[in-house]
């Protein structure tokens, strides 16, 4: 494994975190939609994260996380009762996608951390590559 | 003696070493949110060890007959700060590292100059 593919591994784990973010944006964004009864509702997003071995002979082989796929989580929907509500079924109730705010919110924090973690692992790698190119410069 | 200077061959090894432990830090960082990821290490240091080992009886020990660093499973998940710590000190190892390989290097060329600066 050579240094400069450690990056990339760098590279993948900020990707993840940004299809993550996207999903979890979408979520909150999309938390009071509604739809006319009988239409499918918003249904939240959650990203499914695998981690690959790369198939290269090298024995150090490490995983990279690539995001497999963005899938709705088939959550029930929240029912409020809103019989003004154009979306309102007969009933009068109004039903909002089954997303989690606090849960989100909570996603989103990790989020960040994960994101800043890589980012810092990253510049890292990179220093010590151009400490490395700096061996044996000084006259 | 044939071959490279054992101390060159040594920090080398043990450079890529602490070059390995930096990716493992990185991949585990990076899969630290995949379900059921475990966090890898790497087990060198026993080998260090031994090569010291055989410093202090006075032989020089054979870079060749080490074995490699080698990346190991283990049982406990990822947590980011405890990672982060452990990457940074990591970090500061493979400076060192490097430094000692710089000043080796320095021994060198005095060595060349016959001792005269510049």
């Amino acid at each position: 494994m050579g240094f400069f593919s450690v990056l990339d591994i760098s590279a993948a784990g900020m990707d993840v975190q940004q299809a993550r973010l996207e999903a979890a944006a979408q979520n909150l964004a999309n938390s009071r939609t509604t739809s006319a009864p009988g239409t499918p509702a918003y249904q939240p997003l959650t990203v499914v994260v695998h981690s690959v071995t790369g198939q290269d002979a090298a024995a150090e082989n490490l995983p990279k996380p690539v995001v497999a796929a963005t899938v709705p989580m088939n959550a029930q929907p929240r029912l409020v009762y809103d019989p003004g509500h154009p979306d309102a079924d007969e009933r009068g109730f109004v039903s909002l996608p089954g997303v989690d705010p606090i849960g989100s919110m909570l996603d989103l924090i990790s989020i960040s951390r994960s994101y800043e973690a890589n980012l810092h692992a990253f510049d890292l790698t990179r220093t010590l590559i151009q400490k490395t190119l700096d061996i044996g410069s000084r006259r | 003696m044939a071959g490279p200077d054992p101390i060159f061959a040594l920090l080398a090894r043990a450079l890529d070493g602490a070059a390995l432990r930096q990716a493992v830090h990185t991949a585990n960082l990076a899969n630290a949110s995949v379900e059921g990821f475990r966090r890898l290490d790497v087990s060198f240091d026993s080998e260090l060890e031994r090569a010291r080992a055989s410093l202090d009886v006075g032989t020089t020990p054979e870079p060749d007959a080490l074995t490699g660093p080698q990346v190991v499973q283990t049982q406990d998940s990822v947590r980011l700060d405890r990672e982060m710590a452990l990457m940074a000190k990591d970090a500061v190892h493979y400076q060192a590292l490097l430094g000692a390989f710089d000043r080796s290097i320095g021994l060198l060329r005095l060595a060349v100059r016959e001792g005269r600066e510049g």
